[in-house]
């Protein structure tokens, strides 16, 4: 700080306007840290006709926002004031978890994570309150289908409402919908496998055995959403799934859970089905990685 | 130096021609974009934004071509976009939505609180900016709008129907910001209220029907409806005679007519 102070000549002539503005500016800048002379310059300003008219203004202000608290109020006086306004501590936009949940989007916000939450609990709740014996081999048929809703609800013009203003930030396209795609099936993935583990077998294969279709059903449904948006790409991957595992299983004679587990062990257990789906899930992240320019602007009215 | 530049062009709506070979160019200011209901500004404003993609032609925006992936995001940076009509997540309160549009527009995380805060403040809502979205009044929604569009201090603004479910006094308030936007950013107003763009705008473009009717200052447009007022031009002051005066021609052209010298 330099030992300069403004002289009441300065003062003087600012207050009545005669000062030329470069010397008001560094006045001003002056002001900024110096509160002796602030107040100096505050007095004078106030025995001028100026100073009525602001008392007035800050009595109207201060009038018309009752309610309001004095940090507030100050900021609707002048713009200047709320800039310089001490800045209240912010910790929603910091911290790395808000920034993980923001990132995750609209279906683990929505109405999706309830949903996956009712799949999992309801399944166990069926196989030991209700000794349900198909538990298991319904899970697995369900479980690939969950992050496939979960990646509809997530991006997109149907889904986010804030799709139209996402849209036009450089967020936008492959990256936040991968993104989102890893906070759905972050959440599904170990929720659903584990209660898998906790239902009895039924014949059905193992608890894991859904999760390399799950991915590769989400991924295909990324790659197909290229060419066709992700309302339709999602109904023919998730449709699909369920057909295939479905029809066979209620058009077969013989008891339905053992049907179903029958079928589920022709698509899930293996070498060669588990192989089957891991190049599949290459091939669509291949396909999404060189077309990864088509989702930038994907929603066309 | 103009900051957009479009040339040729053309946006097609299924099978309705929406932009028809339009050429523009736009510098910082505020311009208005004025005309009737289904003439193309909302298409324009949204290929402006990236958001939309054009049939043909070329968008130039800050000297990037908006065709080009690589060269989007840039753009995207320096961009403010308010659409029409927008929606939000239920339990955010005004200052996490903006926040989030904030983090979507890549600012720097030491910055963003700072920034949202002002921006928030800037549209008078800086008592409600933990409020929750959902309890705010439409006019209030809108200026929530507002903030996120400019929370990034862009070098390039497009407002679509900004001043929609703004009382007056709200709507003056909003010119007094479009004009302290319009010293530094390139600002695209559309709107179909006359008094806006005579109030706020440095320049006023006509479309009529995907293409440019008219275009030049408002002053200019208030002197064409002075003219016009004795030839029988439809309304209540100058520069709406003058809009109702420049539709006309253009209709009866069939060609863009110009001001010289008043088109930056």
């Amino acid at each position: 700080m330099t030992g300069w102070h403004t002289s009441d000549d300065l003062v003087t002539r600012y207050t009545d306007g005669s000062l030329p503005e470069p010397d008001a500016w560094s006045l001003e800048k002056h002001l900024e840290s110096c509160g002796d002379c602030a107040a100096r310059v505050s007095q004078a300003v106030r025995e001028t006709a100026a100073g009525v008219t602001l008392a007035e203004v800050r009595e109207a202000v201060l009038g018309a926002a009752p309610t309001t608290s004095p940090a507030s109020a100050s900021a609707s006086l002048s713009r200047s004031q709320s800039r310089s306004r001490r800045r209240l501590p912010f910790p929603s936009v910091g911290s790395r978890t808000a920034r993980v949940l923001w990132a995750a989007g609209p279906a683990v916000r929505g109405a999706w994570l309830p949903a996956v939450l009712l799949v999992a609990f309801g399944a166990v709740a069926l196989a030991y309150g209700a000794d349900f014996d198909a538990a298991r081999p319904l899970l697995l048929a369900v479980a690939p289908v969950v992050p496939v809703v979960g990646v509809a609800l997530s991006y997109g013009a149907h889904a986010d409402p804030l799709h139209e203003i996402t849209a036009a930030t450089p967020s936008a396209g492959l990256r936040l919908m991968l993104t989102r795609t890893a906070a759905v099936l972050a959440v599904s993935l170990p929720l659903l496998t584990l209660a898998g583990l906790l239902l009895p077998a039924s014949g059905a294969p193992a608890a894991a055995a859904w999760l390399l279709p799950g991915l590769t059903l989400t991924l295909a449904s990324l790659a197909l959403a290229g060419y066709t948006g992700f309302r339709t790409a999602t109904a023919v991957t998730g449709g699909g799934w369920l057909c295939a595992v479905l029809a066979p299983a209620l058009t077969a004679r013989g008891g339905l859970t053992a049907r179903l587990a029958d079928q589920l062990s022709a698509y899930l257990d293996g070498a060669p089905a588990q192989g089957a789906w891991a190049a599949a899930a290459v091939l669509c992240a291949a396909l999404l990685a060189t077309r990864r320019r088509a989702y930038d602007r994907l929603e066309r009215r | 130096m103009p900051t957009i530049r479009v040339t040729g062009l053309h946006v097609r709506h299924r099978k309705t021609v929406a932009l028809d070979a339009l050429d523009l160019d736009f510098g910082p200011g505020v311009h208005g974009l004025l005309g009737p209901n289904g003439a193309g500004k909302t298409s324009l404003i949204r290929v402006l934004a990236t958001v939309a993609e054009p049939s043909g032609g070329r968008v130039e925006i800050l000297g990037e071509n908006t065709g080009e992936q690589r060269r989007r995001g840039t753009v995207r940076r320096q961009l403010g976009y308010l659409p029409q009509e927008f929606g939000y997540y239920p339990g955010f309160t005004v200052r996490e939505f903006v926040a989030y549009v904030a983090w979507l527009k890549e600012m720097r995380t030491a910055d963003a609180p700072a920034a949202v805060e002002r921006a928030v403040g800037r549209v008078g809502l800086a008592d409600r900016i933990d409020t929750k979205v959902r309890t705010l009044s439409g006019g209030m929604v809108r200026r929530v709008g507002i903030a996120q569009a400019i929370v990034n201090d862009p070098r390039v603004l497009l407002f679509d129907e900004p001043t929609a479910g703004l009382d007056p006094e709200q709507r003056v308030e909003f010119r007094e910001l479009l004009r302290e936007l319009g010293a530094s950013a390139t600002v695209i107003v559309s709107t179909h209220l006359v008094e806006d763009v005579a109030a706020a705008c440095t320049e006023v473009t006509l479309v009529d029907a995907g293409r440019v009717a008219w275009r030049g200052t408002p002053g200019s447009l208030a002197a064409l409806g002075e003219s016009a007022g004795a030839a029988g031009s439809a309304g209540d002051n100058a520069i709406e005679r003058g809009y109702t005066a420049a539709l006309r021609a253009h209709r009866d052209s069939g060609r863009p007519q110009t001001l010289e010298g008043t088109a930056r």
